[in-house]
């Protein structure tokens, strides 16, 4: 393939993608797609691939088997999409391998397999089957970075292009100055999606009005907390339109460096991103001169070692420089003095991935989605004993209750609500009577909970909240990178104490002692995430206060989860 | 797959040599330093952990010091400076695997076959890998990932108890799975 000259040989070729995509889906034959990504492969996706490869061709439907990457729907993998000459595509949920015999038997008799399917792409119901958008899990989603999930082949530009891909960094390229490309992401008042919620487009602001050079731009695509998943389901389903804002951060700041820094852990997601970047290269939308325009970009991908403090800005550029991933004191921030101390703009991949609408779209149209703070959609993923388990894109303001109980459908049988954990390790659990609040960067926070990066767990009856709040201090305490002392002799402090309260030994006192050595965690810690630390145990202690009693006064685990040793019990009452 | 490294055995260089030839060629000191975890990460998918050997042979490949190497082996939890067991189990403790009882399959470990994080079971089968991560794959929570591709999910003390007891005695973990059930 060689390298597009200009704009005219790039208009010529997505015109050429965009043919050959409807052609593809001009109706008068069979195209079955498989939803890869790393939880459907965990659930055989691949198997049923292979599966219905030799079933197709041995009942003789002359099907164009395609691999498309996940859509959201953790709960109905592996899925598969079938349409048939002349019908709409029918997408069907949980085709293990045991089921592909009877799916390919109804398709060869011309059937639709309606209990086994999720949803029709069309507007009108067919042969029985809803339309997908109605499904109660896509219903209420708004979806802009998942728009082409589970639609378009990950590894292939061509599809991406035909779907109008690249179609912003053109723009940006042609039609507008750097400088302009920042007034749009300012006016969309796009917040950071990692957690922190900082403007991107201030943050783009500083970067450029910095004077050294060269700068960098960087995608922090790490995700190493213990329970959100979006951005490697991003990374995987859509590398290039992740790969695309990049672009169009590197014309905005006027550099040609732009990383990617991805959590070594998430394999597919490393794999796929790197061939975007070869696609993108071979193309010639990377690399010196691109389209002709004098610009040029090159991007480097970095993978993590697994530490979860690298996740934070300055920790993660030591962790590119090859060095301890640890984080470092502010001023200077990194947009004065970030990789190879020079000025960087670090991002959320999510970030990213919002910019190239934004900037296709007009930062006004960005800032009418969601709410006037908290403007956009935001991928969030819920965990725990809920319905339907997944990647959801909403627009900022939906309600928590509506997100848990409609969205991911409430609780499975047998399972009773109890609360849930918001911010990851950085923030409190809310309660029941606590739901009715907004998902939006503020609204949270005065119930010590967060946004974050909008991972949420569901917790029932069967956790007791002082073990979880152990688990949560745990994780702190051994990602502390023990830098300083707050964090790395606090946290163990902290979890010695749960210990003891979880064993039967609690006094009464502990719980001051815990308040005191939080307040000097919270308050001495070197950088964010050590500040944050105590924040999830705190939070459990005010929304769970009887729980924490039962374990210090009555000796008593009422999840009956606490190891409460015999001795303490023999002790009730003497005080 | 599982790694079969014989520890008594030297490890052959070879194949790390040639991956560092062909994909690790740093333009400059600013590169080879960014490229010494993924050059590390290489050699773990080759040998199952990162020997002394290829730890030096990496370190001369691109030309910074062993001390370098070491000091990040040692402060990224992805990494081995020990042979590794057989099979390798990558547990998730993510907070949905917590929430759905990861820790009493920690505990059955720990009680059962004497496996603790990062450590080898005594009879050099497992090599156990508590994730503090999320794997992402939370439909299947508590979920184990065995050998790099394959998944036990939805696993409780009784299951783990008998797919690693299938694992041993070499049949096919499919039967264990909880994809399969």
């Amino acid at each position: 393939m060689a390298r597009l000259a200009d704009r005219q040989a790039f208009e010529h070729y997505a015109a050429q993608a965009q043919a050959r995509w409807e052609r593809l889906w001009a109706g008068d034959h069979w195209i079955i797609s498989v939803g890869i990504s790393e939880c459907s492969i965990a659930k055989g996706a691949l198997e049923t691939y292979r599966h219905l490869e030799l079933l197709l061709a041995q009942e003789g439907i002359p099907a164009t088997l395609r691999r498309v990457g996940c859509a959201g729907w953790c709960f109905a993998e592996p899925f598969v999409e079938v349409r048939a000459p002349g019908a709409p595509p029918v997408v069907y949920g949980n085709i293990t391998t045991d089921r592909v015999p009877e799916l390919v038997h109804a398709l060869k008799r011309g059937g639709v397999k309606t209990e086994w399917a999720l949803g029709v792409r069309a507007d009108e119901p067919f042969a029985g089957v809803q339309p997908l958008s109605q499904h109660p899990f896509l219903a209420r989603q708004r979806r802009l970075l998942f728009a082409d999930a589970g639609v378009i082949d990950p590894e292939s530009i061509d599809d991406y292009i035909a779907r109008g891909g690249y179609r912003a960094f053109l723009k940006a390229l042609f039609e507008m100055t750097p400088e302009e490309v920042v007034a749009e992401v300012k006016a969309s008042n796009l917040r950071g999606r990692g957690g922190a919620g900082f403007p991107a487009g201030i943050k783009w602001e500083s970067g450029r009005r910095t004077q050294a050079w060269p700068k960098y731009v960087v995608v922090n695509s790490h995700e190493g907390e213990p329970n959100v998943f979006k951005d490697r389901r991003l990374l995987e389903t859509n590398p290039h339109l992740v790969l695309e804002g990049l672009l169009i951060g590197c014309y905005a700041l006027e550099t040609p460096h732009g990383y990617n820094y991805i959590g070594g852990e998430h394999a597919l997601a490393v794999k796929r991103f790197q061939e975007a970047v070869r696609q993108a290269y071979e193309l010639g939308l990377l690399g010196d001169n691109i389209l002709g325009t004098g610009f040029s970009c090159h991007i480097r991908v970095r993978t993590g070692g697994g530490a979860y403090i690298c996740g934070e800005g300055s920790a993660l550029m030591y962790a590119i420089m090859g060095q301890r991933g640890q984080p470092r004191t502010k001023p200077p921030r990194s947009v004065e003095e970030g990789l190879w101390k020079r000025p960087t703009v670090l991002n959320n991949t999510e970030t990213f991935a919002s910019v190239p609408s934004i900037v296709l779209n007009g930062g006004a149209w960005y800032a009418s989605l969601g709410t006037e703070q908290s403007s956009g959609t935001k991928l969030v993923t819920i965990q725990g004993p809920v319905k339907r388990l997944g990647v959801a894109e909403i627009e900022m303001g939906m309600t928590m209750r509506e997100l848990i109980f409609e969205v991911f459908g409430g609780m499975r049988e047998g399972y009773r609500f109890k609360g849930v954990q918001t911010g990851g390790v950085s923030a409190g659990p809310l309660r029941e009577d606590q739901l009715d609040v907004p998902v939006d960067f503020d609204s949270m926070t005065e119930l010590g909970g967060m946004l974050g990066s909008g991972g949420f767990v569901v917790f029932d009856e069967s956790v007791c909240a002082v073990d979880f709040a152990r688990y949560l201090t745990a994780f702190n305490r051994y990602e502390s990178c023990s830098k300083c002392n707050p964090c790395r002799l606090g946290n163990p402090a902290l979890v010695e104490i749960l210990d003891r309260v979880r064993n039967g030994y609690g006094r009464p006192q502990d719980l001051d002692i815990i308040r005191e050595a939080s307040k000097h965690i919270i308050e001495l810690s070197l950088c964010g995430l050590g500040q944050v630390a105590p924040m999830p145990l705190l939070g459990m202690m005010k929304a769970f206060p009887e729980e924490f009693d039962a374990h210090i006064r009555e000796k008593r685990c009422p999840a009956n989860v606490c190891p409460i040793s015999e001795a303490a019990l023999a002790t009730v009452g003497d005080d | 797959m599982a790694h079969r490294v014989d520890p008594d055995q030297r490890v052959d260089l070879a194949p790390l040599l040639e991956v560092l030839a062909s994909r690790f060629r740093p333009r400059d000191d600013q590169e080879a330093y960014e490229l010494i975890v993924g050059a590390c990460q290489e050699a773990q998918r080759l040998y199952g952990w990162v020997p002394p050997e290829a730890a030096q042979a990496i370190a001369d490949h691109l030309g910074v010091t062993i001390n370098r190497i070491y000091g990040l082996l040692t402060f990224y939890a992805d990494f081995r400076t020990e042979p590794p067991g057989k099979h390798f189990l990558w547990l998730c403790h993510g907070a949905a695997c917590y929430v759905m009882g990861s820790s009493r399959l920690i505990e059955l470990l720990r009680d059962r076959y004497q496996l603790e994080d990062h450590g080898v079971s005594p009879d050099g089968e497992f090599t156990l890998h508590v994730f503090n991560g999320c794997l992402g794959v939370c439909d299947l929570a508590p979920v184990i990932q065995v050998d790099h591709h394959e998944y036990w999910g939805r696993l409780t003390p009784e299951r783990l108890e008998a797919a690693i007891e299938a694992l041993k005695r070499g049949r096919g973990v499919e039967d264990a799975d909880g994809t399969a059930g």
